[in-house]
């Protein structure tokens, strides 16, 4: 399983381990070479020293103050040496302290400045610099012209030096150990602090189960990269909380509306099977009404699964839409003179191109829970309009009970207003049909209220 | 044993009020809520068989507002809501039992006659005074060994009084329990159905008449002296 934490642990050890190891040789050798650079810079100053010191008197070279120099450059302390070469593998002058030996590089010795490890008497390791000058005169070699250039090696003892360099590279290598542990203590408890809020989100995440959709997210002190995400998931969960609920309250009213009628078939049959003299037709006439209730509930129900899978074909054939609505109102006529319900219809004409079949179930849907549901003596309303060249059919009644939130769940299936679900005339299931017929022909039905007075409007309407 | 079932769909209403009639109960039906709690404060019944979901008034409430009201009248919710938490909650509410729908009518009647015996303080499911043994479940009724054919109604009047043993039970009790509150009040039909329960019973009379206050079922209080 991919781990971000140790992805990012392992890539940022790797690259701190580079660095550090990048800096640590480069810190190494550049402090390194400043410190040999000091050693040379001491030698070309004891050179500047011994250069100016030099004379030629009568073709000889020789040092003057020889006897100051004696106590640096003598045999008794040999820690710093010198020799001058007048022609190369001619040595002209040596100090004491190298007791006769020669300072020459490996190669041979260079041609101008130069400096180069060199071994020194007694097999001791030590730097030495070159210089050419041209001896400064004296005596009778004044206003003769001036003699050729010589060269002037000078060495010292590079024990110091060495000592150093180890110290230098003893401390850049407890440094690099030290960094290196932070490193890989550090990066780690780093990365783990800066991902809490990640594991935080991941722990409550984990935590949500089909049971526990109401959790949400926290989203209280959460980065400001995590947010979004957050944010995005607790909507998904209020949809799939909302969804749930919904299913569930499905499955409950499902199991409600069947078991009523299961009920009463069972009840009817077990009475007549217990007391035969009790059966008379009225029993049979409840067992078959009990059978064609759930019948029409399967059917409403299986109308509207395919309807949902997008397995219902509609027709498209032309008529009007005026004629049709005032057609499926007809029926409704006498029951709704017997509560007093006015009807109140504006129909222009409206050709429309649909099916026919399911635009009536739709308006049969919508004029059957207008009869039923107007509070007696109200108004029934059905017009038509064309806005922006489509064609809407409103259909409202008075309503005396009904919210928005009421509204919202109209299209719910089996929901109904009345918790009890009383009377078998009304499943739950007509309006989330009309609205899936509506979509199966590529129109709309929805709902609103209407205040004052209040009225539940339902809107038919094709697109343009 | 009267029992008031509150059920609004009418055809459930009409097989359980078939069922209990058959068995001997006298039913009332009402088919909301609001009606049933109306019958349910107006009379003294044995059992309520309360569908939980009415219209006008839920049955939880209903069962509420008996409870509030000091009714302990035993209630059989009936309901087709059968989660844990719907028969808790109806329980917590003061029902006595529950019953999810669909359900087997002999369970229906069996729990519907173990609340009328809780009803009468017994958990004894047969009845003897004297040398009569009653068996509830059976419905079968004997004296000494001997048994005794009786209708329905007489069957219900005689259980009545045997779970009342001893008690002085009212002519007004009888018709409230036995007769569905339909007869009329000026009626003998009560002391016609006693007389031809006594004669059924035989000699050694068990039922007895407490002048100006009703009947009552008891071995004969003066055989039973020393």
């Amino acid at each position: 399983m991919k781990s971000i934490r140790r992805r990012l642990t392992r890539e940022l050890l790797g690259v701190s381990l580079v660095l550090l190891g990048g800096g640590w040789i480069a810190f190494f050798l550049s402090a390194r070479a400043e410190l040999i650079e000091q050693f040379d810079i001491t030698l070309r100053a004891r050179a500047l020293t011994l250069t100016a010191l030099t004379v030629r008197e009568g073709g000889r070279l020789r040092i003057e103050a020889a006897d100051r120099l004696a106590r640096e450059y003598g045999s008794a302390r040999p820690r710093d040496f010198f020799e001058i070469w007048q022609d190369p593998g001619t040595p002209a002058l040596r100090s004491d302290s190298l007791g006769g030996a020669d300072l020459v590089p490996p190669g041979g010795l260079p041609d101008r400045h130069a400096a180069w490890d060199v071994d020194l008497p007694r097999g001791r390791p030590g730097r030495a610099i070159s210089v050419n000058f041209k001896p400064r005169p004296i005596g009778n070699d004044r206003g003769q012209a001036a003699g050729g250039e010589v060269m002037l090696v000078v060495a010292g003892d590079r024990d110091g030096l060495d000592e150093a360099l180890d110290e230098l590279l003893g401390i850049a290598a407890i440094g690099g150990i030290l960094l290196l542990a932070a490193i890989l203590i550090g990066v780690p408890r780093v990365l783990r602090r800066g991902l809490r809020p990640l594991d935080r989100m991941a722990e409550q995440v984990s935590g949500i189960r089909a049971d526990s959709l109401a959790a949400r997210l926290s989203v209280a002190d959460l980065p400001t990269e995590l947010l979004p995400i957050a944010d995005r998931l607790n909507d998904l969960l209020a949809r799939l909380e909302s969804s749930f609920d919904r299913e569930r309250r499905f499955s409950a009213d499902l199991a409600h509306e069947l078991r009523t009628p299961i009920a009463e078939i069972r009840s009817l049959a077990e009475c007549a099977l217990k007391w035969p003299e009790a059966r008379d037709p009225s029993t049979d006439r409840d067992v078959l009404a009990s059978a064609l209730h759930m019948e029409s509930m399967v059917a409403q129900l299986l109308a509207l699964a395919r309807g949902e899978q997008r397995q219902m074909s509609a027709q498209r054939i032309e008529f009007r839409l005026d004629a049709l609505v005032l057609a499926t109102w007809e029926p409704f006529l006498s029951r709704a003179a017997e509560r007093g319900l006015t009807p109140h219809f504006e129909m222009p004409p409206a050709p429309v191109a649909a099916d026919p079949l399911l635009v009536r179930s739709i308006l049969r849907n919508l004029f059957d829970n207008a009869v039923d549901y107007s509070p007696a003596g109200g108004e029934i309303r059905a017009s038509i309009d064309f806005p922006g060249g489509a064609t809407r059919l409103r259909i409202s009644n008075p309503v005396e009970t009904l919210d928005a939130g009421d509204v919202a769940q109209l299209f719910d299936r089996f929901w109904r207003k009345e918790a009890a679900r009383s009377g078998q005339q009304h499943l739950g299931l007509g309006l989330p049909l009309a609205r899936t017929f509506a979509e199966a022909m590529g129109w709309s039905l929805a709902a609103a209220l209407e205040p004052h007075p209040l009225r539940l409007v339902f809107t038919l309407a094709n697109s343009r | 044993m009267r029992v008031l079932v509150v059920e609004d769909s009418s055809r459930l209403q009409r097989a359980l009020g078939t069922a209990l009639r058959k068995s001997g109960y006298a039913v009332d039906t009402a088919g909301d809520g609001t009606e049933g709690l109306w019958l349910a404060e107006s009379h003294d019944y044995d059992v309520i068989v309360l569908d939980l979901m009415l219209p006008r008034r839920d049955g939880l409430s209903v069962l509420a507002e008996l409870r509030r009201k000091g009714k302990s009248t035993h209630v059989l919710l009936l309901t087709a809501r059968d989660t844990v938490a719907d028969r808790v909650e109806g329980l917590q509410a003061g029902a006595d039992d529950y019953l999810v729908k669909p359900f087997s009518l002999d369970e229906l009647l069996a729990r519907v006659q173990a609340l009328c015996r809780r009803a009468y303080g017994t958990k004894q499911p047969r009845l003897a005074i004297a040398d009569m043994e009653i068996d509830p479940l059976a419905r079968r009724v004997q004296r000494a060994g001997r048994p005794i054919e009786l209708t329905a109604r007489e069957y219900l009047l005689l259980e009545y009084l045997a779970r009342r043993e001893g008690q002085v039970v009212s002519r007004t009790e009888i018709e409230e329990h036995i007769y569905d509150g339909q007869i009329d009040r000026m009626s003998n039909v009560v002391d016609s159905a006693i007389c031809g329960l006594r004669k059924k019973l035989g000699s050694a009379p068990l039922i007895h008449t407490r002048r100006g206050l009703g009947y009552v079922l008891e071995a004969d209080p003066y055989s039973a002296r020393p």
